[in-house]
């Protein structure tokens, strides 16, 4: 009786199931579905072309260029603060984070235009700036500034929680061991943290290497990926943009992606 | 030496403790959860700050109060083992062991405490291979690779089972003994507390109630707050004693039978039975004793009833006569204070 009742509840489970992974391949593949131009649009000639042709393939090296060195910058600045933030040594903590999500949901564009009003030419860090022949507008310092501020919220919110996930316990443990608190955090925090971190590596480096809202304000030139896809969708056409942006994949998409399976592998072995 | 008489402010209440530690001699702080025994340890090691009071390490003041100074943990020469071992994870067994050696000399303790916790099979594996007992002994030779004065072990064995419990109890007596390094530790356990140390420290709502030898307390705990925490089940007022005294009933201190020559004879009805490993627990009421004089722990009128750990089975509402071996003097209990009649009207 019990088994006369349970076949056809379980061919229906069965049936249920099949459905919810045929409904979720159907979702996934409509969000891959803008990838597949690059598959039949993208052609070798177009390729080619690409090299001979307008900034050729400086762009490439501009946005790894920039956005190594943003990277860099975030990862000096930006991860004693998470620390600071994360582990309750600041206060208020909630003003510092507001502002930092501030930055995160302000809108590229908006960035762009306020980046102007504080590193144009005409504002006073504009002036100091020029004071040593060096210019926060369409230079390739100006593009790693907007890459900064773009990239600078993804990379300290997302170290502060990996911070925060720490057992608060180990530090103090590390103390009773003779750490100081310097010692302790090179030796404890940082490691064990390092997943975390590198995930919010690879979500900086993902904004920094596409930023494209502040850039097109402060940093027209020289031409990072976005930029070159913009300005040859503009002025030449759509299929010659498309080398540009498979470009801009490869070079955005390695990096995080190497992150994420090193920090999931990371986080399986302890 | 260690000396040590602080007041801490909690949120329910306020920690005081004050005791003094010989030059690896050991005390067990007992007591029940939340009744601040992991606060005086918190506060000795420099984690918690104290309103007022010192920690004397060694003749090294570590902390004081007020205005509250506290030396920094690193320079405290004080070892934690709590009941989270606290490995880090991203090192080795034998990365654990070392983190905290510096000198050639602490480096030289290795192998040896190594060996001594039965731990050479395991210098490769990653904590998360190891059970809770391999864990607290990492844990435990970490501390002991380091150049401590004092270990403070916060309940280290709950959360293990028996078997491993009895193992580390053993092995963490061993070394330290070996190192002769002073220890306390807190437990909740009344067994645990004496098997570590022969002196006892009994704490309940931040207040350091007694310390002293603890077959001595256990034998003659003074006030029926202490006895009960010891595990007394029954206290007899004088019209039970006759003798104007209040006294206590330890169930492990009371035998079956009438023998006035080794205590004070009890006769009583039998109102609950429960099974006691190989034993019976068995609450006995004991009729026409209920002229308590009041108190939290015999309120007026409330009928006297007694615990005992029996061989016999007995069934409820049977008889019994049972003799409580020599019990000790109590306190007379606190008094509640009277309660005034409420007015008519108001």
């Amino acid at each position: 009786m019990l088994i006369g009742t349970s076949v056809p509840f379980a061919a229906g489970r069965r049936a249920g199931h099949t459905f919810a992974v045929l409904a979720s391949l159907l979702v996934w593949l409509v969000m891959l579905a803008p990838l597949l131009p690059l598959v039949t649009r993208l052609h070798a000639r177009t390729i080619a072309a690409t090299g001979r042709t307008g900034p050729g393939w400086s762009p490439v090296w501009v946005s790894l260029g920039s956005a190594g060195i943003a990277l860099t910058v975030l990862v000096l600045g930006g991860t004693g603060l998470a620390w600071m933030l994360a582990t309750g040594r600041l206060p208020a903590p909630r003003v510092w984070e507001a502002g930092l999500l501030l930055m995160q949901l302000m809108p590229p564009l908006v960035i762009g235009l306020l980046l102007v009003f504080l590193v144009g030419p005409y504002t006073a860090v504009g002036r100091l700036l020029a004071d040593v022949h060096l210019s926060a507008t369409n230079t390739f310092l100006a593009l790693v500034v907007a890459e900064v501020y773009e990239a600078a919220p993804y990379y300290v919110l997302g170290a502060q929680a990996a911070f925060a996930a720490l057992d608060p316990r180990l530090a103090v443990t590390a103390g009773l061991l003779g750490d100081r608190p310097v010692r302790t955090f090179r030796r404890v925090s940082l490691p064990l943290a390092a997943p975390g971190l590198a995930a919010a590596l690879a979500a900086a480096w993902a904004r920094a290497v596409g930023a494209f809202g502040a850039v097109i304000i402060i940093a027209y030139h020289p031409y990072g990926l976005p930029l070159a896809v913009w300005t040859t969708l503009e002025e030449v056409g759509l299929e010659q943009a498309l080398p540009y942006a498979a470009a801009l994949l490869l070079v955005a998409v390695p990096v995080p992606l190497a992150a994420y399976l090193w920090s999931a592998r990371a986080r399986r072995r302890r | 030496m260690l000396d040590v008489d602080v007041e801490v402010p909690r949120s329910s209440f306020v920690v005081r403790a004050a005791f003094c530690v010989g030059v690896a001699g050991r005390l067990a702080l007992y007591g029940p959860s939340g009744s601040g025994k992991t606060t005086v340890l918190e506060t000795i090691a420099g984690l918690v700050r104290p309103s007022r009071g010192h920690v004397v390490l060694g003749g090294r003041t570590l902390t004081s109060a007020p205005p509250c100074r506290v030396v920094a943990l690193p320079d405290r020469r004080i070892g934690l083992l709590a009941q989270a071992p606290g490995l880090f994870a991203h090192l080795d067994v034998a990365a654990n062991l070392a983190y905290g050696a510096r000198s050639p000399a602490q480096r030289d303790r290795l192998p040896g405490l190594t060996e001594a916790l039965g731990l050479t099979g395991l210098l490769g594996a990653r904590p998360r291979e190891l059970s809770g007992g391999q864990a607290q002994r990492v844990a435990l030779g970490r501390v002991l690779v380091t150049d401590v004065d004092l270990v403070l072990l916060d309940e280290p064995f709950a959360g293990l089972d028996p078997a491993a419990r009895a193992e580390l109890a053993g092995l963490v007596d061993r070394v330290l003994a070996e190192r002769r390094v002073a220890a306390i530790l807190v437990s909740h356990e009344l067994g645990e507390a004496q098997g570590f140390s022969g002196r006892l420290g009994v704490i309940h709502g931040g207040r350091l109630l007694a310390v002293g030898g603890s077959a001595e307390l256990v034998r003659d705990p003074r006030t029926s707050e202490v006895a009960g925490l010891l595990g007394y089940r029954g206290v007899l007022p004088p019209t039970v004693t006759g003798d104007g005294t209040w006294r206590g009933v330890h169930p492990d201190r009371v035998v079956s039978g009438a023998w006035s020559e080794r205590g004070i004879v009890l006769t009583g009805c039998v109102v609950r039975v429960q099974p006691h490993g190989p034993r019976v627990r068995v609450t006995l009421e004991l009729p026409g004793a209920g002229a308590g004089r009041g108190g939290r722990e015999l309120p007026e009128g409330a009928p006297v009833r007694v615990e005992a750990h029996l061989d016999a089975p007995v069934e409820v509402g049977q008889p019994v006569t049972v003799t409580a071996l020599d019990p000790p003097l109590l306190d007379p209990p606190v008094l509640d204070p009277p309660v005034a009649p409420r007015q008519a009207g108001t």
